[in-house]
Parts: C-alpha cells; sequence; structure tokens
C-alpha cells in the first residue's frame, strides 16, 4: 500500500513558513462574497413563536418609520383591545403602591429643592434675596403683591362659604356647590395677579388639549371628589388612606398627562424618551392643599423594552397642608401664607431656554 | 290616582289627553312620548302603555243625595256590610297618626302663611315670554336702543386695550371648546358653551397686567336673586338661580347722562293689546315680598358688573334668541332693582347715580349683549322717567365649526375646523368687560 507519506501537524506547524502563512491568512479579509440567498427570517403567517415575533417587529418598524406624530398615534391606536382602566380618584387601598409599580415611578416625599419654600420666596424690604447656585432664579413677589393675593383668596373663601346665599347642598354634592367654584376663582384670580412676574402665564390658556404653541402642560388642579373626602375617610376607619389617595390620584393624573404630551411629540414605548417632561399638580378638597411635581424620564414600560432600562419616572409630593382653619362669621381664622407661597412659587416656575 | 278621558280624536302621535294627573305620571308621560315604545330588544312597556292610554275604569254618575237635617238616612256603618236598601255611610277622614312623606297631601294655598289677596307675578329662570323683548320693556318701564353705546365700544377699538395675538388666541379659545375637550367626535352644547365662556374670560383677564383695576371683581355662581316691584297695580317678582355673575367692587358708571334720562319722559311705552303683560309669567297667591342681591351685607364685592348666560344641560331651559334676550334684560333689571332698594331704599324715586348692569348671552355662536341703566324705581305708573336698554343681538363669533366637513354633490362647501370667524365680536365682549375697569 502506499501510505501517502504525511508531516505530522506538529512538525508543519512548527515550520516558520507554515506560521508565516498561518498568521498572513488570520489578519487578512476574508473575500467578500455576494450572499446568494435571501437572508433566513422566520415565517410571517406560521403559527409560531418566531412567526409572531416578526410581526411583533415589522409593526414596530412600521410605527417608526411612520412620516408623522398623527400616523404614529394611529397606527398604535388602530387596534383596540381589553385594557384595565386607571382612575385617579379611587377607593383601592394603598393605591399609590399599585399606581407606582404600573407607571414605575419612584416617590420621593418632599418636594425638590427648586420649589421648596424655605428658599426666599417673599422679598423683605430689607432683606436681600441670596444668589441662587445653578443659574436658576427664585421667584420673587413683592409684599404688595403677595397680600392682595391673601386678600383675593380670602375674599373667594369666605364668597362661597358666608356671603353667597345658598340652599343646603344636595346629598354628595358639597364639593360642587362650594369648592368648585372657589377654585376656578382661585385658579384665575392668581394666575391674573401673577402674570405680571411670569410672562408665560399670560399666554397660557385653562384646557387639556396641548398644541402649538402651549405644547407642554403647566399644572393641573385637581378637586378631590365627596366620595373620597377626609370625613367619610376617617368615619369609615381609614385616615391613614388620605395621604395615599392623593398621591394615586397625582401619579396618575401626572403621568397620563405627562406621557400624552410625549406621545404627541412622538416618543412611545420602542422610541424612548430624549427629555424628560415635567409637570405639577395641586390636589386639593377646599380646605387641604398638598402639591406634586413629577418628571417623566422613560415610556419604554412593556415586557420587552423594560428588560434593560434603568430610567424610573420620579413623583415628589408633599404632605395635605390647611389653608385656613375655619370660616367664622365673615372671617377666615388661622390663613396659613405657607401654602399660599408654595402655591405661588408653582405658578411662577418658568421653563429655561436650555 | 288619575283619570284618564279618552277623546274621540285618532292620530298616530301620542295623544295631549286630559289626564289628571300627579307628577309621577307626568314624568312617565313625557318619558314614554320622547323614548322609544320598545326596549332594544323589541319588547313593549305594556305597563307604561296601559297605564297612559288604557280607557280606564268606566265613569259612574253619582246620585244627588239631599241632607235633611231631621231626617237622616240610615246607613249600614253599624252592621259593617253593604246592605241593599240602606245609604253608604260617610265617615270622618282618617289622618294618619304619623307622619309619612309618600303620602303627604301638602296644605292649600288659603292656609299657607305667606297667602295674600292679589297675585303676584313671577319671572324665574325658565320663563319664556311670548312677546319677548317687548314685554320685558313693558314690565321693567324701558326704553330701548339698538346698539351699544359708542363710548364702550371704542374702548375695545383702543390698541392699548387689546391683547396680544387676541384674534389668534380667541380662535383657539373657540378650537379648543369646540373640538379638542372630549375623546368623542364632538362635544355637546351644553358642555362647550360654558367652556368656550370660561377661556374668554380667561383670555380678557389676562389683561390685568396692564389694567390693575380688573383684580377688583370675582365670579360668582349659583347665587338667587330676588327684586319686586309694582307696575300698574299688578305686583311683579324676579326670582331665580341665575348663571355666571361677575361683581366688582365699583360701580358701573352711568352710560347715559342726565339730559337723555330725563329726554325719556317722552317716550311712550309700547303695548300688545289684546295680549296682556302678564302672559306667560308664573302667577301666584303665596309669595314673599322680599328684595335680596344673593349675598349678605359687607361682602367685598357688592356691584354687579356682568351677568353670564349659557345653554345648561337643563332642557326645559332652552331658549329661542328672542325669549332668551327678554330673560336678560328681564334678569339685569332684578340685580339692579335690588341694588337700588338696598342703596337708596324702597321708597319709589328717581336715582340720581343711576345703576347699570350688563348682560351678556350666548349659546357657543351667537352673542346677545346688553347694557341696562336703571334711572327710577317709580315703576308704578306709565310716564315719568324711563330705564335705558342698550342691545346688541345675534351677533356670530363664527359661521362654522364643523368636526367632519360638509361635502355636497362631492364638492366640499364648508371644510372642516373653524371658518368665517368674525373679531368684531369678541371686541365687543372684551369692551363689556373692561367697562368700568379702564
Amino acid at each position: 500500500m502506499a501510505a501517502p507519506s504525511r508531516l505530522s501537524l506538529l512538525q508543519v506547524c512548527s515550520t516558520r513558513l507554515f506560521l508565516l502563512r498561518c498568521t498572513q491568512a488570520f489578519h487578512s479579509e476574508p473575500a467578500v462574497r455576494e450572499p446568494a440567498y435571501p437572508p433566513v427570517i422566520p415565517s410571517r403567517t406560521a403559527k409560531s413563536k418566531s412567526a409572531k415575533k416578526r410581526r411583533e417587529e415589522d409593526y414596530h418598524s412600521q410605527i417608526r418609520a411612520a412620516s408623522s406624530v398623527q400616523d404614529k398615534l394611529r397606527l398604535l391606536t388602530k387596534l383596540q383591545r381589553d385594557k384595565y382602566v386607571v382612575y385617579p380618584q379611587t377607593f383601592t387601598l394603598n393605591a399609590d403602591r399599585w399606581y407606582q409599580h404600573f407607571t414605575k415611578t419612584v416617590f420621593l416625599p418632599g418636594l425638590p429643592e427648586k420649589c421648596s419654600v424655605g428658599r426666599q420666596v417673599v422679598d423683605n424690604e430689607n432683606g436681600k434675596v441670596p444668589p441662587a447656585a445653578g443659574g436658576v432664579e427664585p421667584a420673587v413677589v413683592d409684599e404688595n403683591t403677595f397680600s392682595e393675593l391673601r386678600s383675593l383668596v380670602g375674599n373667594g373663601i369666605l364668597q362661597e362659604n358666608f356671603y353667597l346665599k345658598k340652599r343646603r347642598p344636595f346629598l354628595q354634592k358639597e364639593q360642587e356647590h362650594f369648592v368648585a367654584p372657589f377654585l376656578s376663582n382661585l385658579v384665575s384670580s392668581v394666575t391674573n395677579a401673577l402674570a405680571k412676574y411670569n410672562p408665560l402665564l399670560k399666554k397660557s390658556s385653562l384646557g387639556s388639549k396641548v398644541t402649538d404653541p402651549c405644547s407642554y402642560g403647566h399644572t393641573q388642579f385637581h378637586l378631590v371628589h365627596d366620595r373620597f373626602k377626609r370625613d367619610r375617610l376617617i368615619k369609615g376607619n381609614l385616615a391613614d388612606q388620605i395621604e395615599v389617595r392623593l398621591r394615586a390620584n397625582a401619579i396618575a393624573s401626572l403621568f397620563a398627562w405627562t406621557g400624552a404630551q410625549a406621545m404627541y411629540q412622538g416618543f412611545w414605548s420602542h422610541e424612548d424618551l430624549t427629555r424628560p417632561f415635567v409637570s405639577q399638580a395641586v390636589v386639593t378638597d377646599g380646605q387641604y392643599f398638598s402639591f406634586f411635581c413629577y418628571q417623566l424620564n422613560t415610556l419604554a414600560l412593556t415586557v420587552q423594552t423594560d428588560q434593560n432600562n434603568p430610567r424610573k419616572n420620579i413623583c415628589w409630593g408633599s404632605e395635605s397642608m390647611r389653608l385656613y382653619e375655619e370660616v367664622k362669621d365673615g372671617e377666615v381664622v388661622g390663613f396659613n401664607d405657607d401654602v399660599l407661597k408654595l402655591l405661588v412659587h408653582f405658578l411662577l416656575n418658568k421653563p429655561q431656554k436650555m | 290616582m288619575f283619570k284618564v278621558v279618552l277623546h274621540g280624536v285618532r292620530s298616530n302621535e301620542p295623544m295631549l289627553l286630559a289626564v289628571q294627573k300627579g307628577n309621577a305620571s307626568r314624568s312617565a308621560f313625557l318619558k314614554y312620548s320622547h323614548r322609544r315604545r320598545c326596549d332594544v330588544g323589541g319588547r313593549r312597556f305594556f305597563s307604561a302603555t296601559w297605564s297612559l292610554f288604557g280607557r280606564g275604569p268606566p265613569s259612574r254618575k253619582e246620585k244627588k243625595t239631599v241632607d235633611i237635617p231631621g231626617l237622616e238616612r240610615v246607613t249600614y256603618a253599624d252592621r259593617m256590610h253593604f246592605v241593599p236598601g240602606l245609604a253608604k255611610p260617610i265617615f270622618p277622614e282618617w289622618q294618619r297618626d304619623w307622619h309619612d312623606p309618600h303620602h303627604y297631601r301638602g296644605p292649600d294655598n288659603e292656609e299657607m302663611k305667606l297667602h295674600k289677596e292679589n297675585p303676584c307675578y313671577i319671572f324665574n329662570q325658565r320663563t319664556k315670554i311670548l312677546e319677548g323683548v317687548r314685554q320685558a320693556l313693558w314690565l321693567t318701564k324701558s326704553k330701548l336702543i339698538q346698539g351699544l353705546p359708542e363710548h364702550i365700544l371704542s374702548l375695545a377699538e383702543d390698541p392699548a386695550n387689546q391683547i396680544e395675538d387676541q384674534d389668534e388666541r380667541v380662535q383657539q379659545a373657540i378650537r379648543h371648546s369646540r373640538f379638542w375637550d372630549t375623546t368623542a367626535l364632538r362635544p355637546k352644547r351644553d358642555r362647550f358653551c360654558p367652556v368656550l365662556l370660561r377661556d374668554l374670560l380667561h383670555l380678557c383677564g389676562t389683561l390685568q397686567v396692564k389694567h390693575t383695576s380688573l383684580s377688583k371683581r370675582i365670579l360668582a355662581e349659583n347665587y338667587g336673586v330676588a327684586a319686586l316691584w309694582n307696575r300698574e297695580s299688578d305686583v311683579f317678582q324676579v326670582r331665580g338661580l341665575n348663571g355666571m355673575l361677575l361683581n366688582s367692587m365699583t360701580p358701573l358708571p352711568a352710560v347715559a347722562q342726565s339730559g337723555e334720562v330725563l329726554a325719556t319722559e317722552n317716550h311712550t311705552l309700547e303695548t300688545f293689546y289684546p295680549i296682556s303683560p302678564t302672559i306667560d309669567l308664573q302667577c301666584t297667591y303665596v309669595y314673599d315680598q322680599k328684595n335680596d342681591t344673593g349675598f349678605r351685607d359687607g361682602y367685598p364685592y357688592p356691584h354687579t358688573h356682568t351677568l353670564f348666560f349659557t345653554e345648561t344641560e337643563d332642557s326645559a331651559a332652552k331658549f329661542k334668541p328672542e325669549q332668551l334676550r327678554a330673560k336678560m334684560i328681564m334678569f339685569a333689571f332684578g340685580n339692579a332693582l335690588a341694588r337700588a332698594k338696598s342703596l337708596y331704599g324702597e321708597h319709589p324715586q328717581v336715582l340720581e347715580h343711576p345703576v347699570v348692569v350688563q348682560s351678556i348671552a350666548t349659546d357657543g355662536r351667537l352673542f346677545q349683549f346688553i347694557v341696562l341703566q336703571l334711572n327710577t324705581t317709580d315703576l308704578g305708573p306709565d310716564t315719568g322717567v324711563k330705564n335705558l336698554v342698550w342691545m346688541d343681538q345675534d351677533q356670530l363669533l363664527y359661521d362654522y365649526a364643523k368636526c367632519r366637513p360638509l361635502i355636497k354633490k362631492k364638492v366640499v362647501t364648508v371644510p372642516a375646523g373653524l371658518s368665517g370667524y368674525q373679531p368684531e365680536t369678541f371686541k365687543k365682549f372684551l369692551a363689556l368687560h373692561l367697562h368700568g375697569a379702564v
């Protein structure tokens, strides 16, 4: 038999020539060849998991490729499925923890530094306003305007509860009867009074639609419904749920609002936000006010997109504070200035140019 | 219990029968005639049909009984059962010894505490009077002047008083109220009408930066006004829960000067014989004579500035423009009269400082403007100084606000969106708002 004589591999490899040829072969580019067949991708119509995945990918790329935001929204909302409806004012227990989970929100008690009342809000005659770090100017309102605001708010409260002769309200309509007109008066009078400090307020409009040029929401005002009022909760042994409900209300409504604004700008769960969206809310039942500030950082909350998403949405909130103790004989007793200062500060928040 | 009398008339619609009805069956009748005859499954509501349109039991002719004091009839009351031949006993009226709210019959008119000899004709917020503005002018002893006063209109022409991008912002407000306020296709009228009014008021309020006296005003809702006056031997009252009211700390200045006021003495009020001026007013013998502005003493905003009327969900309060204008005049007059009486007393007199009240009504598209100046509270005789009413009627704010375009024969006649905006109307709105503050 003619056994071919072979060099053992080790001997071959040891020859330098071979080595050189080997290294040359490792580092040089392989010859580019046109693929002869189309790429192997799963089917679109088969009854398989990979086909379903492919359909989803196609849908997502179709949305990504949509020409305008309206097209995108139309494609996203074309197919209506069964959904769980989340109500901001709810009777579920510990609703704020639920809502935080639904919207991937972190709740931080207390308001962010920018909005806290510790900083100088009212300019006294003698004191000077200290310069703020980071180029953020604290909003300053002079004493006159502040006292004017105080009298406006006081008059509003008195009008509803004392001066206006009203019949006793029908069952469970107390909030609508007493508080809603006060709130609308409050909002309009305070915004108008502060318009000279914040030119943005001059251009503002009361409403829900955000469109050019007002494409960002500023502040929401929520009135707590009669069913969820404080005294009813205390009667039902749910005194600890008061704050919970207010927080849940704020988280749900602010998430919805900022989310909607972001979607109107073209972001959705697979095209996540490039800049955060911020908004504020004031929740009140006429006497107790709580202030909330929300920053939307991410909309990518689906199972797929949440895999590697380190971002979370943040909500800052305060405890509920009393604006006044009670109304007695035509006088508002125990008016709390801090609450009003916070409200003023909220409304004076100006957007900074980036 | 009610009685149904069937007329010998055949018609396809549910007839308005002579039904002596209580409130429950009246609402059942209305519900039946407005809603469908069947439910979604095609089942008919026989309980409603029979009770409303059934023939009912045959009416019995009652025999006349003659009561002779000495000769009482023998009844079967002692026997405790019917006996043929004996008379039917008449028992005394049985009264329940506890108060049952479901079976309570209120006292008669004559027994009420506030019953009076003379009737009072009341104009409330649902009254739609037949002769409209003419009747309102007779009732309030006023003279009508078409068109708003010149010096008020000139307030809006002044560029210093205009809002930045006024037209654009008003159009945004209209679009917000008509298109964007709902997730459905189009919002209903009783929703977009108050939203539009609030947006326009908010726009006017942004002028507070320039005119600080605008801050001396406040809006009030759901207040009740009451005013009483005599007019040629009849007593009239205006009572009602009004819509929205703008109150201010300072009174409005008089629009017409004293010369013009005295000249109204020569004007004769228009009567409309054979129609009585009290037609369509609620005539009642039980009434309280009071004059009330709706607010307590010491209210920091005592002077009425403007009344606002919008379309509400109350289906009985849908007004045609003529009746709406009449209502505006009556309520403005009621407010002015109540204020004048609280300032100057009940005695009828010619006022030195006339009280001026403005009024704006809208149905979301048409605006009616009225300025009323109360010169006199001496309303009894037909002669003498009259009050003055300036009226600007049926001002369109925009022609069309369509959610879907109007297409006739494949040609788009009216495009979707807001079209035909007229800036003049908002200028008048702004002028009335600024009157008294500038």
